[in-house]
């Protein structure tokens, strides 16, 4: 095959999102084990999956923000990490186990902040700041999932999620 | 070959910039217009993508834009790099300063919301002895508003009010919600007006798809992007400037070029950084100051109602008109919309019965945003930082300003009224709140290089020329001497329109 025609193929070639494709999976590196396990209850807690709706498990949230606040500023990291220690020593103080093993009406108990009303002064406690802004990151991280998307625009024959996108400048 | 000067050397492609090159070449005079971000074609360089497929999940790169809050990760982009950009603060007092560099400016992302300023502007000491007026009044800007609203496509409906004259209007049949209805006529009762909204039509509607067009139709027009100026120069035999100094913003190769007449239309921060960088028009020594922009309060108050069905509103002004006593000078507008389901962070829920939530509150939520004025003062102001340069080696601004008593008593003031008008209303109140943004975030800052008859206290005269330097133009909103609660851009392309005509007048004459 002539150079030419090779790259003129190449251009042809579809290119692929790694991680639509089967046996591609993300690895999470930023958080700790544990964290990463109450983040996980916590996502799941936050955006469950309900009938056919995806959830944030499926949407692969947890992953995306250990991806996400790894890269994210020191503040934003420090809100993370500190927030799911906080969450894990509150599931220690109160019953004994860390969050990821609570069952869903221990893991309320421990989820209080989540039922009071949201204001715009910033709360000093960093266990409730945590939760409001993780609630708000699982939740747009969710319905911003290829998995939520797809099953949204189906349902409602819109194009869910699709945006005008500025190319980069040279 | 003799070397060429253009007539006018137009530096910025905005708001601005663009009306004065389509007024200008459609006189037939030659202009050159320089913008410091590259050329793009909507077509060619934008894609429809969905957000999963981007890198941050629409997040967008986390720390890309700490001070572009309106930036998302579709049109990161679009906006003017931070890290290539930067400016100082003291971090007591945050600026959010949102830059575009493109051609068209910040024309590509404006609101389009298009009100005229009243006397109550224009000649605000008279009311209420603070500050100064402007030069003009509104006679004098009334027809340059008459020929913008039409070139910019402005819908809305006449009124009737004195604080919010009436334009030329495309027509609005729009109609009101329910609840839209109701917060309208218990506004009425306590003798708050409401209006239509006046806007701009269409989603593109820009300098880019307005002005520029008519104007390189002429052949008259000259655009080069890519254009990063440095220095506006002068002849000093003359004392009159006689071109600019700037860098390529790819090759960071150092240009030259000559004109009769410099018009600086690069955005109200980036004309005076230019100004001070070039250290000119500074006689007064109020360059920089007077720095100002409307405070909002995004959301002041966020509401559910009981049926769905969704239309927008506008307050206008409506306190201190008439010599009542309110604990602030002035006043502030709102922005109402019924319809759209209200942000999950106002819900104090979780889970399955979140999201059941949201579906029984879908198209039912009232929100209404406060944008009040800002009192311009001489220590708010913007300075030259020798320590911060840009990556092209401009020197870039520290920016010290604050809002005061005024614009927090103002804000509360407006958290108040519009909580009880939600509550008459019948609507169930989430939340209210006083908290502005930065200043900086409305992008509509002003002042800075503001007009005035005395040329020791203003940089500019009633026409959009430096005192100083006659040959030297400034049309962008950095001429503001007052700004009201009206959004500013059709006033910056209608005193743009009139100081254009001026300009022309005088090349005619041989003045210029």
């Amino acid at each position: 095959m002539k150079r030419r025609s090779f790259v003129g193929a190449l251009a042809a070639i579809p290119a692929a999102t790694a991680l639509a494709q089967p046996g591609i999976e993300a690895v999470p590196h930023y958080f700790s084990a544990t964290q990463l396990s109450a983040l996980r209850k916590l996502s799941d807690l936050i955006v469950p999956a309900v009938g056919d709706t995806p959830g944030a498990l499926d949407a692969g949230v947890p992953e995306f923000l250990d991806f996400l606040i790894g890269e994210s500023p020191a503040d934003r990291q420090r809100l993370y990490r500190d927030g799911l220690n906080a969450l894990n020593a509150a599931a220690q103080r109160k019953h004994g186990k860390p969050f990821a093993d609570l069952t869903a009406a221990e893991a309320d108990g421990v989820l209080t902040p989540l039922h009071e009303r949201w204001t715009y002064a910033e709360p000093h406690d960093v266990l409730a700041a945590f939760l409001h802004a993780a609630k708000a990151d699982i939740l747009t991280g969710t319905v911003n999932s290829r998995e939520w998307t797809s099953v949204v625009s189906q349902r409602s024959r819109s194009a869910a999620g699709t945006g005008i996108y500025w190319n980069p400048i040279e | 070959m003799p070397a060429t000067t253009y007539d006018v050397l137009i530096i910025g492609s905005g708001a601005s910039g663009g009306m004065v090159a389509r007024t200008l070449t459609m006189k037939g005079i030659k202009c050159l217009m320089l913008d410091a971000g590259p050329a793009f074609d909507f077509e060619r360089d934008r894609t429809l993508r969905p957000v999963y497929e981007l890198p941050y999940r629409g997040f967008g790169k986390p720390g890309r834009f700490p001070h572009v809050t309106q930036a998302n990760e579709f049109t990161a982009a679009l906006w003017a790099d931070e890290k290539q950009n930067p400016y100082s603060y003291d971090p007591k007092d945050p600026y959010y300063w949102v830059r575009i560099r493109r051609i068209g400016g910040k024309t590509l992302v404006w609101g389009r919301a298009s009100w005229r300023l009243s006397d109550y502007e224009f000649k605000a000491k008279d009311h209420d002895g603070f500050g100064d007026n402007w030069p003009i009044s509104y006679k004098d800007l009334a027809p340059y508003y008459d020929q913008c609203e039409p070139l910019l496509h402005v819908s809305g409906r006449k009124e009737g009010l004195p604080q919010l004259p009436d334009g030329v209007f495309l027509d609005d049949p729009s109609t009101d919600s329910p609840s839209g209805a109701r917060f309208i006529a218990e506004a009425k009762k306590r003798g708050i007006p409401t209006t239509k909204q006046r806007r701009a039509q269409g989603t593109l509607a820009s300098s880019m798809n307005l002005l520029l067009p008519d104007a390189t139709a002429t052949g008259n027009l000259t655009i080069v992007p890519n254009s990063v100026v440095r220095e506006i120069t002068v002849d000093k035999k003359t004392g009159l400037v006689n071109g600019v100094s700037f860098v390529d913003r790819r090759s960071k190769r150092e240009m030259h070029v000559k004109a009769r007449i410099v018009v600086v239309g690069a955005s109200c921060l980036e004309s005076t950084r230019l100004l001070l960088n070039s250290g000119l028009a500074n006689s007064s020594g109020v360059l920089g100051h007077y720095l100002f922009d409307q405070f909002y309060v995004k959301n002041t108050v966020q509401a559910v109602t009981s049926e769905t069905g969704g239309s927008t509103g506008y307050i206008p002004r409506f306190t201190n008109l008439n010599g009542e006593k309110k604990n602030y000078l002035r006043g502030y507008a709102v922005d109402f919309g019924s319809g759209g389901t209200p942000d999950p962070k106002y819900f104090p829920l979780y889970g399955e019965e979140l999201q059941k939530a949201l579906n029984t509150h879908r198209g039912r939520g009232f929100s209404a945003t406060t944008m009040g004025s800002v009192l311009p003062r001489y220590e708010n102001h913007v300075a030259i930082d020798k320590n911060v340069v840009d990556a092209w080696g401009v020197p870039s601004l520290h920016i010290q300003t604050r809002y005061t008593d005024n614009e927090f008593n103002m804000a509360k003031d407006a958290m108040n009224t519009l909580a009880e008008l939600c509550q008459a209303s019948g609507f169930e109140l989430l939340e209210k709140h006083d908290k502005m943004v930065p200043p900086g975030e409305s992008i509509h800052e002003l002042g800075t290089c503001r007009m005035g008859d005395n040329p020791k206290a203003s940089v500019l005269n009633q026409w959009n020329q430096t005192h100083d330097v006659k040959n030297l133009f400034v049309v962008d909103g950095s001429s503001f001497v007052t700004g009201g609660s009206q959004n500013p851009t059709l006033t910056i392309t209608a005193l743009a329109m009139r100081a254009s005509e001026y300009m022309a007048e005088q090349m005619r004459k041989g003045d210029l």
